[in-house]
């Protein structure tokens, strides 16, 4: 130990730690088990209340309301914004300025169609006449899938961030790190909506 | 950079650049004064909680009084409960570990300092917001659980129930923030050879609480979102008229609140098992188990829920499920209590307040324990629930037990955190005057409870039989308050004038004794070498060693390592000691958000004016962000020196 | 520990080819979902087993995110830790309500 630890050099000392991960991508991954159990409830909320809403006279029916053209368009669209997140990591770590310019551009813009189409959607649904109001089902899903959006324009403020971080510091070594717990938050939104896309669009 | 490095012997002694006065107070990350300011604000929350509590049993003290309105009074319980479990209680414990949780693992710092600035004052705002609602219509009166559908804007039509949901979110945020900050600190951030089976108990607890916080937390949020929006954006989540369900609510919040209650409790389990040791010149008996049953009881927490639930009519099936839950944590807990006599058990008792409160705190805490059993049976639940017999319980298990536990952590710790001694002659009349008036006032609320008397009236009337269990009650509660003076005068002149402490006044087995008192702001000038659960006993007992460790060290270690419970990392000289610059970025945030919060709350009624509060609040907030991130680039350990 | 650390470089930095061919088998596995959804709205298949054979789906979709996108195969156990636990909670808290709430449908039942 004390022969290593002379030869290492003097900033190593701050990467040490007990379990030999990076501090911030455990908090990462820690932050993600609590927002598990944010949307768990948002979730569990929405399916408490589907037999219900059925069995109420100012029902309003899932299946008449959700588009699953637009709903395909919307999840294809996560999931290929997180391929371009992996991608632009994989050239962070390589080094690749171009391509990691490249594919984190196309998360952010992926991230954007996502929002758009979200907007489009509930814009849509309110001239439909499913509001926040008119039953048990525009209360809870608006704000299952509300706040899951909120969680996308967080995303894509993150992303962004990252972005100007790195052009502005392109020599800094934590730059893969901060692309990486980015890209975690990233996927866990887009895992949160391969649930909601299942068990409200799909079930 | 605000770190100057002067080189004194082989160690390079970090120059930090601390701004004088107010300044360095609201421009902190040291985990030591964010510490402090835990313990100190939410010792003033817990004071005015303690006054609500006075001036509810001044009203109960005499049947038929009209010493408060009905509605003041249904204000002041809210407020009192609110406060004591979120204000009072969950921050103290919070300050204590902010502040020795670095120190007893041997770091710096917290993983995140800034992060850890923004919870303090996440903190405060959001305890400040609740209290504004005192000014602007009223204070929420509907229970610290706040159940459906009274909360609902056409039985509560002030602001203050969006108070509470706004308060208690930035307590909320600031909480899954800490706790975020603990798990990293307490996994990641160990000296070296300080393994997860050689921390400290406190630390453990500590862990345990963290994960607790950080899996129950987001599901009080969700609930507490869904009644704003029921408020305000015309949801119907908690409306029965219109579908809603108000024991959705109630199971929402107790699969928050009952973790809740192991937030509150556990911490204070590990400070017992820290002090008790101590004073009784022992180690623990059965470190593993306390550890272990610990997060038994935080992961058997998750499933009990619904005990707070027994009248609401679940059914036997579930009933029975959640009762039979419930006795199983007794399990665990009534196994610590014996771990806890068993360290007594013939040790060369030290009868230190600490050691006193640490006492107190296993006393009274095994009845409200076993109060707590009988609660947990369905049948003698439904007798008892919501009636002054369940009062007495909690009363017992957090006042009884965490309060005297947190007092024996104030007493035992003070002299680390401030230099000074407090005056033990005082403290243990403190000590006496509390235990005494403190079972003045509640224990009669077992017979009061049990003679029918419900929780949360404002009055009675005098044939009920229950005017001389309240009498006594509230003749108590004055006497408590006495105890409360007692303390507050001894920290007054402690600090000015009490005997200056030494490095380890009490012969303390763990690290933190090892720095001097108060600690200088990079804790600990080497890094420190762990080689068992107990390195400063095994450094100044050597001979004590092979009893104390359990386990005899192997032939392999040299030396040094025999002789020493801990050593100094060799070769120090070659990494500078790296801290955080101060910022104020953390608190430019938490005003932004707080602004926010403001706008939420009048969003619906003042649209225009609402809507450029939240601009303004997140335009602050988009500043604080920006240089935070600047600053955490300039400090990053990679930027040049 | 020592034993898997080849493999846990091998996984720690898989190729971009690889990340194409998990998309691939995403995209897959959703048209799949869809599918089955449209298929069945002619009721072809009893409600429950489509309802399982879409979870089974939507589980293979999220096990590949998290394990291959968020690397968590092959990575350090405190992450699994952190994540596995609390979706376990979360899987109780959905299960246990939807039992509580199974034959408690408010007012209007
Ligand atoms: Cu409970």
């Amino acid at each position: 130990m004390s022969e290593s630890s002379m030869t290492r050099p003097p900033t190593a000392a701050a990467h040490h730690t007990s379990l030999g991960v990076d501090n911030r991508k455990l908090g990462v991954w820690t932050f993600i088990g609590s927002e598990t159990m944010f949307f768990a409830t948002l979730i569990t909320t929405y399916f408490v209340f589907a037999p219900v809403n059925r069995a109420r006279p100012d029902f309003q029916d899932p299946r008449k309301f959700l588009d699953i053209e637009l709903t395909t368009v919307l999840a294809s669209i996560l999931l290929a914004s997180s391929l371009t997140m992996v991608l632009a990591l994989s050239a962070s770590r390589r080094g690749d300025r171009r391509s990691f310019t490249t594919w984190l551009l196309a998360t952010v813009g992926l991230g954007l169609a996502f929002i758009g189409g979200q907007v489009y959607e509930f814009n849509h649904l309110y001239h439909e006449g499913l509001t926040l109001s008119s039953s048990l089902f525009g209360t809870t899903f608006f704000v299952l899938t509300g706040f899951h959006g909120a969680h996308v324009a967080v995303g894509v403020i993150w992303l962004l961030s990252v972005f100007f971080k790195v052009r502005a510091y392109p020599d800094s070594p934590e730059n893969a790190m901060d692309v990486e717990i980015a890209g975690l938050y990233w996927h866990f939104v887009d895992l949160v909506w391969v649930a909601i896309f299942v068990l409200v669009y799909l079930i | 950079m605000a770190i100057a490095e002067r080189t004194a012997g082989t160690v390079s002694i970090p120059v930090v650049n601390v701004r004088p006065g107010w300044a360095g107070w609201l421009s902190t990350t040291d985990h030591k004064r964010i510490g402090i300011m835990y313990l100190v604000s939410a010792f003033v929350f817990f004071l005015i909680g303690g006054i609500e509590a006075l001036l509810m049993r001044i009203q109960l003290g005499v049947p038929d009084n009209t010493f408060l309105t009905p509605d003041v009074y249904n204000q002041l319980f809210t407020m009192h409960g609110t406060t004591m479990i979120f204000l009072g209680l969950m921050p103290l414990n919070v300050g204590l570990g902010n502040y020795l949780v670095p120190l007893m693992i041997g770091a710096r710092d917290m993983a995140f300092p800034r992060l850890n600035a923004l919870s303090i004052w996440l903190f405060i705002f959001g305890g400040l917001m609740l209290y504004v609602s005192f000014f602007v219509g009223g204070a929420p009166n509907v229970g610290w659980f706040a159940y459906a559908p009274l909360t609902q804007k056409q039985y509560s039509p002030t602001a203050g129930v969006d108070y509470w949901i706004i308060g208690i979110g930035l307590t909320g945020v600031a909480s899954i923030a800490g706790a975020l900050n603990f798990i990293v600190t307490i996994l990641n951030m160990r000296a070296p050879g300080m393994t997860l089976n050689r921390m400290p108990l406190f630390v453990w607890m500590q862990l345990v609480v963290a994960f607790i916080l950080i899996f129950a937390f987001p599901v009080l949020t969700v609930a507490t979102i869904q009644l704003l929006f029921d408020r305000h954006f015309g949801t119907r989540f908690f409306l029965p008229n219109l579908g809603g369900d108000v024991v959705l609510w109630q199971h929402l919040f107790w699969f928050f609140g009952h973790p809740e209650v192991y937030i509150l409790i556990l911490p204070t389990m590990g400070i017992i098992s820290e002090v008790l040791p101590t004073f009784s010149r022992k180690p623990i008996f059965g470190y593993a188990f306390v550890a272990y049953s610990g997060v038994a009881i935080g992961f058997l927490g998750f499933l009990v829920w619904a005990h707070h639930m027994f009248a609401v009519g679940l059914g036997p099936l579930a009933n029975a499920f959640f009762g039979a839950a419930s006795f199983l944590v007794a399990v665990p807990t009534g196994v610590k209590i014996f771990n806890w006599l068993a360290t007594m058990w013939q040790g060369s008792l030290n009868l230190t307040t600490a050691m006193h409160y640490a006492i107190g705190f296993i006393s009274m805490f095994i009845i409200g324990g076993i109060s707590g059993v009988t609660l947990a049976s369905p049948p003698i639940n439904v007798q008892q629930t919501d009636s002054y017999y369940v009062v007495a319980h909690m009363h017992y298990v957090l006042f009884g037990g965490a309060i005297q536990g947190i007092f024996a952590g104030i007493f035992y710790w003070f002299p680390k955190m401030t230099g000074r001694m407090l005056d033990e002659r005082l403290g243990k009349w403190q000590f006496w005057l509390m235990l005494i008036s403190f079972n003045l006032t509640f224990f009669p609320m077992h017979l009061s409870g049990n003679a029918g008397m419900p929780r949360r009236i404002y009055t009675y009337e005098a044939d009920m039989g229950w005017n001389l269990w309240n009498l006594i009650s509230t003749t108590g509660s004055l006497l408590l308050a006495v105890a409360f003076l007692l303390f507050l005068w001894n920290v007054v002149t402690s600090i000015r004038r009490g005997p200056i402490a030494p490095a380890d006044p009490w012969d303390g087995a763990t690290l933190e004794w090892a720095v001097s008192s108060p600690p200088p702001v990079y804790n600990f000038a080497v890094t420190p070498r762990v080689r068992s659960r107990r390195p400063l006993w095994d450094q100044k007992y050597p001979h004590l060693r092979e009893i104390n460790s359990g386990h005899g060290m192997s032939g392999a270690h040299n030396e040094s390592e025999k002789r020493d419970g801990f050593e100094h990392e060799t070769s120090p000289a070659m990494e500078p000691i790296h801290l955080p610059s101060p910022t104020y970025a953390p608190l430019i945030v938490s005003v932004g958000i707080m602004i926010l919060g403001f706008g939420i709350i009048y969003l619906s009624d003042f649209g225009l004016i609402a809507a450029s509060a939240m601009i303004v609040g997140l335009l602050i907030m988009a500043f604080g962000i920006l240089s935070w991130v600047r600053i955490s680039h300039v400090d990053s350990p990679h930027h040049a020196h | 520990m020592a034993g898997h650390s080849e493999e846990h470089s091998a996984h720690a930095h898989p190729s971009d080819r690889f990340y194409w061919i998990v998309a691939g088998v995403l995209a897959v596995v959703t048209a799949l979902e869809i599918g089955l959804f449209i298929v069945n709205e002619q009721h072809l298949i009893a409600k429950w087993l489509e309802v399982t054979l879409l979870l089974i789906l939507s589980t293979i979709k999220g096990a590949a995110v998290v394990m291959f996108f968020m690397h968590l195969k092959g990575d350090a156990g405190i992450f699994k830790f952190v994540f596995l636990v609390p979706l376990a909670f979360a899987t109780t808290l959905l299960l246990s309500f939807m039992v509580l709430f199974s034959d408690h449908v408010g007012i209007a039942g």
